[in-house]
C-alpha cells in the first residue's frame, strides 16, 4: 500500500514537471478537422500571415512518432508561427493517431494497423486537399520533417498533385547502411513490434520529459539532436507535447526499408524511389551534416532520385551554421529560425510560379 | 620500414615504402596503400602508429606509393590527376608484383583513392583483389566554399598551415573537432602535407563541379567506376567536410561489386564522428576502422564500431 501510494506520488510529481513543458497554441492559430477517404479525421491547424500575405499557403507535415507541435514547439521553436510570421498563411497536420486526431477504433471503424502508404494516400492527400479548398483551390507549398518528407517523396512519386514547391528535412529513401545500431533495431523491433499494436512512445516521452532536460549528451541525445544546436530544455518540451505514438505497421515497413534498402510500398508492388524519377515539382532537399537517424548519404539518395527540378542544402559548419545540425535540430534547433527557415521560404519564393508541373 | 625509389614512364621519380612483418613474408596478398591528394605516407605511418604499422603487427607486407606531387616523390610542373591513374599507379602495382606475383589488396584514400578505383578495371586490371576505399568519392560536388577557394588558388595545401585563416580552413577540411593527438596533428599540418600542381587542382575542381573527370583513354572515372567489381569496404566518415560520405556512398548505385558500407559515427558506439584525417589518425581509428577493415581484407564481416573495442 504504502509503496503504491509512493509510485503514485512519484508519477504525479513526474507528470507535473512535465506538463510544466506544455505549451498553449497562439491566439491566433484555428483548429480545423478534415476527415480522410477512409473515415479518420485529422487535425489541422492553422496559423494566418502576419501582415500582408506573401506567397501560397503552406502545409508542414512532422516525421515518425513526432505530431504538430514538433512544428510549433513554443514561440522561439516555430516553423509554422516563422513562416506565419513572414506573411505565408500556414497549416500543420497531425498525421492519424497522433497530436489531436483521431486514435484507432476498430468500432467506429478505425482499425490499427495502417501502414506508411496509409499515410500518404489517405492523410497527405486528404491534408493537401483540404488545405487548398481553404484556399482557393491552388497549389500550394509543403514542409516534411523525416517521415514527412518520405510521405510527399511516395505522394509525388505516384503522380499527387497540388504543391507548387516542396522541401524535405532529413528525410531518407535508403536506411541499409549497415551500422551497429541497424541490426539491433530490426532484431529488436521484428520481436517487439506487432503490426496492429501502436508503439506508446508518447506516454513514456511525456512522463521523462523533466529527466530529458538534465541530460545534455546521453545516448538518445547523441542520436536524435546536436546538443550544441538544441538546449536541453527544448528537448524536454518536444518529449513532452511533441511526441507521438507509433504504428506497429509503420514501424515495420520501415524496417523492411532499413533491411533492404528498397524504398517502396509494403506489398512491393510501387518502387517509390524508381518513380521519383517522374516527379516535376521542385523540390529543396535539406540534409543535416551530423544527422544520425537519415544520414547524409540516405538523404542524397532521394535527392539523386528525384527527376525534376532540386536543390541541396546541408547544413552545418560547413555552409555556416554555427554547429552542425542534428536531426530534430531542422525544427527545434536554437538558431534554425535563422539558418534554416528562411533557405526554405527563399526556394519558395524562387518557385513561386510554378503550380504542380504535368509529369512527362 | 624500406624505401626505394620508382620512375615512372614518363621519368618521374616516385617513392614506394615497404613493411615487412616480422620473421619477414606474409601468407596474406601484400597491400598497397594509396593517400590522399595533397598528403603523404605519414597520414598511414606517425611513426607512433598508423595503419601501415597496424597491418604490418598483424601480419601484412605493406607498401605506401607517393604519387606524383605526394612526400618524397617528384612533381614534374604541371602534373594532372590522369597522370596517378595512367603512369603512377601502374608503376607501383607492377613493383610490387615484380616480387609478390598476385593480386594486391588495396587501401584507397580519398580522391586519388577514387582514381586507383578507377584504374583497377583497366590500368590495374586483374592485380587488385580487396579494397578498403576511405571516403572515396564516386561522384564528387564541390563540397564546400572552403574546398572551392582552396582549390581555386591552386590547392596550395602546403601553405594552409601558414597562417591563422589557413590552419582554420585546414581544419573545417579535415580535422574539425576530431580527437587526433597534437604531435600528430601537428605532423598533418607541416610536414605531411604538399601543394598539388595548378593543373591538378583545375582537375580536381572541375571534377567536383562536373561529377566526372576526364581520362586519356576517352573515358571517364564514372564510367570506370560503372565496371568495377572489386569487393570493397567503403568507409564513410559522417564529419568528413572535404570528400562528403553522400558523395562517396554514391558507389553502391554505380559499380557493380560488393560493397560493403561502414559508416563511421558515434552512433554506433565508435569514439568519434569521424573526418578525413582522424579516420586515420584519430586515437579510436584501431579499433573504429583499422580492425574492421582488417577483418574484411580477411575475408570476414566487418564489425562496425570497435570490432577490436577491447584494443581502445
Amino acid at each position: 500500500m504504502t509503496r503504491a501510494f509512493l509510485a503514485a506520488c512519484a508519477l504525479a510529481g513526474i507528470s507535473a514537471c512535465s506538463s510544466s513543458y506544455s505549451d498553449p497554441l497562439p491566439a491566433q492559430a484555428v483548429r480545423h478537422r478534415v476527415k480522410t477517404a477512409d473515415g479518420w479525421d485529422l487535425s489541422l491547424v492553422k496559423y494566418p500571415p502576419v501582415g500582408t500575405t506573401r506567397g501560397r499557403p503552406v502545409l508542414l507535415c512532422h516525421g515518425v512518432g513526432a505530431n504538430d507541435r514538433s512544428m510549433d514547439l513554443d514561440d522561439r521553436h516555430s516553423l509554422a508561427r516563422w513562416f506565419a510570421a513572414h506573411g505565408r498563411e500556414t497549416w500543420t497536420m497531425s498525421l492519424r493517431a497522433t497530436g489531436d486526431s483521431d486514435r484507432p477504433d476498430p468500432k467506429a471503424g478505425r482499425p490499427s494497423g495502417y501502414d506508411f502508404d496509409t499515410l500518404w494516400r489517405q492523410d497527405v492527400a486528404a491534408a493537401v486537399a483540404y488545405v487548398r479548398a481553404q484556399t482557393g483551390g491552388g497549389p500550394i507549398d509543403y514542409v516534411g520533417h523525416s517521415m514527412g518528407g518520405m510521405l510527399i517523396y511516395a505522394y509525388l512519386s505516384q503522380g499527387g498533385q497540388g504543391l507548387g514547391a516542396v522541401a524535405t528535412l532529413g528525410s531518407p529513401t535508403r536506411l541499409d547502411w549497415g551500422g551497429a545500431i541497424e541490426p539491433l533495431v530490426e532484431g529488436v523491433g521484428e520481436v517487439a513490434v506487432n503490426g496492429r499494436w501502436l508503439l506508446p512512445l508518447a506516454l513514456s516521452s511525456h512522463l521523462s520529459a523533466g529527466l530529458q532536460a538534465t541530460l545534455e549528451d546521453g545516448p538518445i541525445q547523441l542520436i536524435f539532436y546536436n546538443p550544441k544546436n538544441v538546449e536541453p530544455a527544448t528537448w524536454a518540451r518536444l518529449a513532452a507535447i511533441g511526441t507521438a505514438d507509433i504504428s506497429g505497421a509503420v514501424a515495420l515497413q520501415l524496417l523492411g526499408l532499413m533491411r533492404t534498402g528498397a524504398f517502396g510500398s509494403a506489398d512491393g508492388t510501387l518502387d517509390y524511389r524508381k518513380d521519383l524519377g517522374k516527379v516535376r515539382t521542385p523540390v529543396l532537399v535539406v540534409a543535416a551534416k551530423l544527422d544520425r537517424i537519415a544520414v547524409t548519404p540516405a538523404v542524397k539518395d532521394g535527392f539523386r532520385a528525384l527527376g525534376g527540378e532540386k536543390e541541396w542544402f546541408l547544413a552545418g559548419q560547413e555552409s555556416g551554421a554555427e554547429a552542425d545540425y542534428g536531426h530534430l535540430d531542422l525544427v527545434v534547433g536554437e538558431r534554425a529560425s535563422t539558418e534554416i527557415f528562411p533557405r526554405l521560404l527563399d526556394f519558395f519564393d524562387r518557385h513561386a510560379g510554378s503550380g504542380g508541373l504535368p509529369r512527362p | 620500414m624500406f624505401h626505394r625509389k620508382l620512375t615512372a614512364s614518363d621519368g618521374t621519380a616516385l617513392a614506394l615504402y615497404r613493411w615487412v612483418p616480422a620473421g619477414g613474408g606474409s601468407a596474406h596478398p601484400p597491400l598497397l596503400l594509396v593517400p590522399e591528394l595533397g598528403f603523404g605516407r605519414e597520414t598511414f605511418d606517425f611513426g607512433d602508429g598508423g595503419l601501415a604499422a597496424y597491418l604490418v603487427e598483424r601480419g601484412r607486407e605493406v607498401y605506401v606509393i607517393e604519387l606524383r606531387g605526394q612526400g618524397q616523390s617528384a612533381a614534374p610542373p604541371g602534373w594532372r590527376l590522369r597522370d596517378l591513374v595512367e603512369r603512377d599507379l601502374p608503376e607501383a602495382v607492377a613493383a610490387i608484383r615484380a616480387s609478390r606475383p598476385g593480386p594486391i589488396d588495396l587501401v584507397a584514400h580519398g580522391y586519388s583513392g577514387t582514381l586507383a578505383l578507377a584504374a583497377a578495371v583497366r590500368e590495374l586490371d586483374g592485380a587488385v583483389g580487396r579494397v578498403i576505399a576511405l571516403s572515396t568519392p564516386a561522384v564528387p560536388e564541390v563540397p564546400n566554399s572552403t574546398a572551392e577557394a582552396f582549390l581555386a588558388g591552386g590547392g596550395k595545401l602546403a601553405s594552409l598551415a601558414g597562417d591563422p585563416a589557413g590552419a582554420r580552413a585546414f581544419d573545417l577540411l579535415f580535422a574539425r573537432g576530431a580527437n587526433i593527438a597534437p604531435p600528430r596533428h601537428a605532423l598533418l599540418r607541416s610536414t605531411a602535407v604538399s601543394d598539388l600542381s595548378p593543373a591538378a587542382a583545375a582537375d580536381l575542381l572541375g571534377w567536383m563541379r562536373t561529377g566526372d573527370l576526364a581520362l586519356a583513354d576517352a573515358s571517364t572515372v564514372q564510367a570506370r567506376l560503372a565496371r568495377y567489381t572489386r569487393p570493397t569496404l567503403l568507409v564513410l566518415p559522417i564529419g568528413d567536410a572535404f570528400a562528403h560520405p553522400e558523395h562517396a556512398s554514391a558507389l553502391r548505385d554505380l559499380s557493380r561489386a560488393p560493397i560493403v558500407p561502414l559508416l563511421l559515427n558515434r552512433r554506433d558506439w565508435m569514439a568519434e564522428d569521424y573526418t578525413h584525417l582522424s579516420m586515420l589518425a584519430g586515437s579510436g581509428a584501431p579499433a573504429d576502422v583499422f580492425a574492421p577493415a582488417l577483418a574484411f581484407l580477411d575475408g570476414k564481416a566487418p564489425v562496425a564500431g570497435g570490432g577490436a573495442g577491447a584494443s581502445r
